[in-house]
Order: C-alpha cells, then structure tokens, then sequence
C-alpha cells in the first residue's frame, strides 16, 4: 500500500495528469474564442450522452469489421510466416509483395472494393484485413526466427525433428512477438475500418464522422472521433490482458 | 573392441568463405575411452568448436571418420546418445527447471522405440539435487542465478542419460568463485554417473582438475599437438587440487601448449 505513493508512482500518474490538463485548458480556450474549429467539451459530453445508442451501434459496425479483419489478416499473416519460415522460396517470394502492400495506402483501396464486392461489409472487413495483415506478418517473421543457435544446437544434438523445433521451441518463443504484432494490427484494423467507412457506407463510426461533416456537426465529430480513439485503446488492452495471462517468464 | 571407444580417424574440416579457405582441424586423430573425462585445451581459434561439433554431428568433417562407441555421429544422435551441454545454458524461458532438466524426453520419442537403444533417461530430481537445484524445480529459468542456470543445463545433460556427454566452455559466462563451486558439483555428479565427457576450455587449471587426459590443440591450422595424462587421484579433492603434483601438471600443460605453440602468450 505504502509503495503506491512512491516519488516514480507519483510522478507517472501526475506527470501525463498534467498535459492533459493543459491539452484540456488549450481545448477550452480554443473552443471559446474559435467556435468553428473544436467545440467545447461540455457539448461533446452531452451529444453522447443524449443518444448513446446511436454512437454504440456505429461502433459496433466498426468494431465488428475491425475484429473480422484483424483476425482473418492475422492469422494469415502468422500462417504465411510459419510458411516462410520453412521454405525459402516463399519466403523470396512474398517479402516484396508484403513490402509492396505496406507502401500502397491501403485505404486507397477501398473505392476499388466497393465497386467489386458491393455495398455491404466485405469491403470494410478486407481493408481493415489489410492493415492488421503487415505489422504480424514482421513481428511473427521476426519471432519465428529469433531462435537462439545454442538452444536449436541442443535440440538438434538430440535429433529433435521440425515438429518439435517449432511446437517446442519456435513458437513459444514468438509468442512475445506475436502479442507485440497482435497489439499494433488491431490498432491498425481500427483504424482501416474507420477509414474505409467513409466511403460505401451509411453505418458505423466512420460513417458518423462523414455524415457530421456534411451537417458541420462539429459535436457528433467529435464523439465519434473520441469513441474510436478510446476503443483501439481498449482492443489493446484486451490484447494485453491476454498478453500476461499467457506469457509468464 | 573398437566399439567402446571414441574413435576420430584423420579427421580435417575446411571451412570456404568465397576464395579464401579456414583450415580448422587438420589430421586429428584420437581414441577416448568409455567413461574418459577428456578435455580439449588450446586458444582461441585452435578448433576446439569445431571438433566438439564434428563429434556431436552439429557439422560434417571435409575428411575423416569418427565412431561414437561403433556408431557415427548422427546415427548416434538419432539414439538420443549425445548430450550437449552449449556454453549459454540455453534453457527454455517458458518451462519450468524441472521441465528444462526433461527436456530429452519430450523429443525425439523415435529414439526410445529404436532396437538397441541403451539409453536410460536420469531421474530428474536425483541430479537436479546433486547439482543443489531441489529447490528451484518449479522455479522458471529468469529466477535464477547465472550460476543456476549453468547447472541447470548441466542437469538436462545428466538426466538425458546419454554415454557421451560434450561440453564447450560451458563456465566461460561465471565469475570465478562460481566456476569454482560448479566444477567441484560436476565432479560429484560425474563420480557417480560416469558418463564419457569431452569438454572444451581455455583454462589448463580447468582442464587439469577435471580430466583424466587433456587433448592440447594448436592454431592454425588447428591440430592436436599431444594428449596429456592427468594421473591425479579422484575424487579431485580440495586436497588433491591444492598439491604440488597438481600445480606441476597445470605447468606443463602450459608448457606444452607454449611449446607447440611458437608463442609466448
Ligand atoms: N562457420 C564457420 N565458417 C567459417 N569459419 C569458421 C566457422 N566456424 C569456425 N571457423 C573458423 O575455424 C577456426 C576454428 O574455430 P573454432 O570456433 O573451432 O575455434 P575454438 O578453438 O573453438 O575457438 P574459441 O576458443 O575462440 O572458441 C577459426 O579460425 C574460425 O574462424
Ligand atoms: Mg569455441
């Protein structure tokens, strides 16, 4: 209990306590005095809080998208890793198309989806697909290969075979890396779902935020805004949950 | 009768990198017996490594055979017959100390079903408490000290119950004072399992106090220049080690390595 109240302890809570107390007063100051540029956050508050189940139900299109991507991109991208891990050639053969994907603004895309795969959530859930696929495909790559050469030295004195190498030694030892890629791609499926939104779609967040431009409805942004910001950080924090319940060393 | 000893027959390994050729063992020949504790002594770039390596199957020979007890290195290995100690512990971050120590028995189940395979797995907590670990079973590797850990591999080669067991430099990582502890415990377990060791170091302090013979190896290219008997009554006793026939044997192997050498070090 005492070690709560330590110099560090105070220091972390206090120290970014203080910014967003400024960030928060420049906000203020800025909505008084420039009206058509930031509302003040009292009308944020109430715009939510006068419909939530509007904001809640946009999310969940959002986040249902984000979810779907991440896990169909992430779990191809850690499939594919696996894959380069034991065959050269593929591994040749898809780091330039990887590196190729990374460059290309995924959200780009989206126009070209919409018109193949219509007005519906397919084309929200490949973007955001997209955009969780790269950062697990390096982190999982990375983890994959970070084997110690004196550990595999050990296994491979005992004839241990390529099962055994990857169930016992590789893919444990990723496991920090994946938590690693895990927590950048949802992030990333976040945020292509939001995007990817503001074309094609009358639902979810990013919808919201188009729709609040059309009607200059500075409050409505800003909400929407604020709620995916506050959901990736929630998405991450499940991820790390996860993340210490399963790696205990 | 062949099939009881280590055999290495004109053994040489060349290693190219582009033009340029690294001749690192040439000609070795050397017979070990079953139950030896040899240990090979030379400096850096001697081919020590490489040897233990070539021996474990970790790598091929340019020329040359080796039989381990009448197999080759990777028929051996396929039994589960060698036990390989690297200089890191190389343990398992994830698994507990007593899992780590099990490690032979988790892979490799082909060996065991194999006919006439001898090999007999150790019991864990017998040789995790000769090495003083009883109590850090349950403990994961990163609760460990250094010198823990160190024990620890030696531990998972111990209980992997293979005839031959081979060591590189296995203390290089330890502080003084406990590689001097450490050396006595694997002394101790030694005594009791008698496993044939071959073990590499720099030190002809270690390599006198532990070995029945030690290999003095030379540089470039490596080779062996002669093999040393160490007639020194076992157990190695504190006594034993604090003798003048002691610090006399540490002395010539110096001198001999200096001698084969060229180069004073
Ligand atoms: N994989 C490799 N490729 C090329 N050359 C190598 C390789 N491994 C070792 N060598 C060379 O072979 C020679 C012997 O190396 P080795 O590692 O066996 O020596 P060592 O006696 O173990 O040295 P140290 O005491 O420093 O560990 C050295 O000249 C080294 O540079
Ligand atoms: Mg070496």
């Amino acid at each position: 209990m005492t070690n709560l109240f330590t110099k560090s302890n105070i220091l972390r809570l206090l120290a970014p306590l203080i910014v967003f107390g400024l960030l928060y007063l420049g906000w203020q100051w800025v909505a008084l005095n420039l009206k058509s540029i930031l509302p003040p956050f009292g009308n944020i508050t109430a715009e939510f809080l006068d419909r939530p189940g509007f904001y809640f139900s946009n999310l969940w299109v959002t986040v249902q998208a984000a979810l779907i991507g991440f896990a169909i991109g992430g779990i191809s991208a850690i499939v594919l890793a696996i894959l380069m891990v034991y065959f050269d050639f593929l591994r040749a053969a898809i780091i330039p198309v990887a590196l190729l994907l990374n460059v290309t603004p995924i959200v780009a895309i989206s126009p070209a989806l919409i018109v193949a795969f219509g007005f519906n959530a397919i084309p929200h859930i490949i973007v955001a697909g997209l955009a969780a696929f790269f950062p697990m495909l390096i982190n999982a790559m990375s983890g994959l290969r970070a084997v110690e050469k004196e550990t595999l030295d050990v296994f491979n004195a005992m004839s241990a075979n390529r099962t055994e190498i990857f169930f016992r030694l590789r893919l444990p030892g990723s496991l920090p890396y994946l938590f690693s890629g895990a927590k950048l791609s949802i992030t990333a499926a976040m945020v292509g779902s939001v995007v990817s939104e503001f074309m094609g779609t009358s639902k979810g967040i990013g919808a919201t935020i188009v729709m609040a431009t059309t009607f200059l409805n500075l409050n409505q942004m800003w909400v929407a805004i604020f709620l995916s910001a506050v959901t990736s950080l929630v998405l991450i924090g499940v991820v790390s949950l996860v993340e210490k319940a399963l790696i205990r060393w | 009768m062949q099939s009881s000893r280590i055999v290495l027959h004109k053994l040489s390994k060349t290693y190219k990198r582009g033009d340029s050729e690294v001749r690192a063992l040439v000609d070795v020949n050397a017979t070990f017996e079953e139950g030896e504790f040899i240990t090979l002594f030379g400096p850096s770039g001697c081919g020590k490594t490489t040897l233990l390596r070539i021996i474990a199957g970790l790598e091929s020979q340019s020329e040359g055979d080796i039989s381990l007890f009448g197999n080759s290195p990777a028929q051996a290995s396929r039994l589960k017959n060698i036990a390989w100690v690297p200089q890191s512990s190389a343990l398992l971050p994830w698994l507990s100390i007593r899992n780590n120590v099990l490690l032979s028995e988790f892979v490799n189940k082909r060996a065991d079903r194999i006919v006439g395979s001898t090999r007999k797995a150790e019991d864990p907590d017998e040789v995790l408490a000769d090495l003083g670990l009883a109590d850090f079973k349950a403990a994961l590797p990163a609760q460990l000290s250094g010198g823990m850990r160190q024990r620890a591999a030696i531990a998972r080669g111990f209980v992997q119950g293979a005839p031959l067991m081979l060591m590189d430099e296995p203390f290089s990582a330890l502080d003084e004072l406990t590689r001097d502890s450490i050396r006595l415990r694997l002394l101790d377990v030694w005594e009791k399992h008698r496993k044939t060791v071959v073990f590499v170091t720099h030190s002809a302090f270690e390599a006198v106090m532990l070995s029945d013979r030690v290999v003095v190896m030379t540089p470039r290219p490596g080779r062996i220049h002669s093999i040393v008997d160490i007639n020194l009554p076992r157990p190695r006793t504190r006594e034993v080690l604090e003798s003048r026939e002691f610090e006399e044997k540490v002395r010539e192997v110096k001198h001999i390595l200096r001698e084969g050498w060229g180069q004073d070090e």
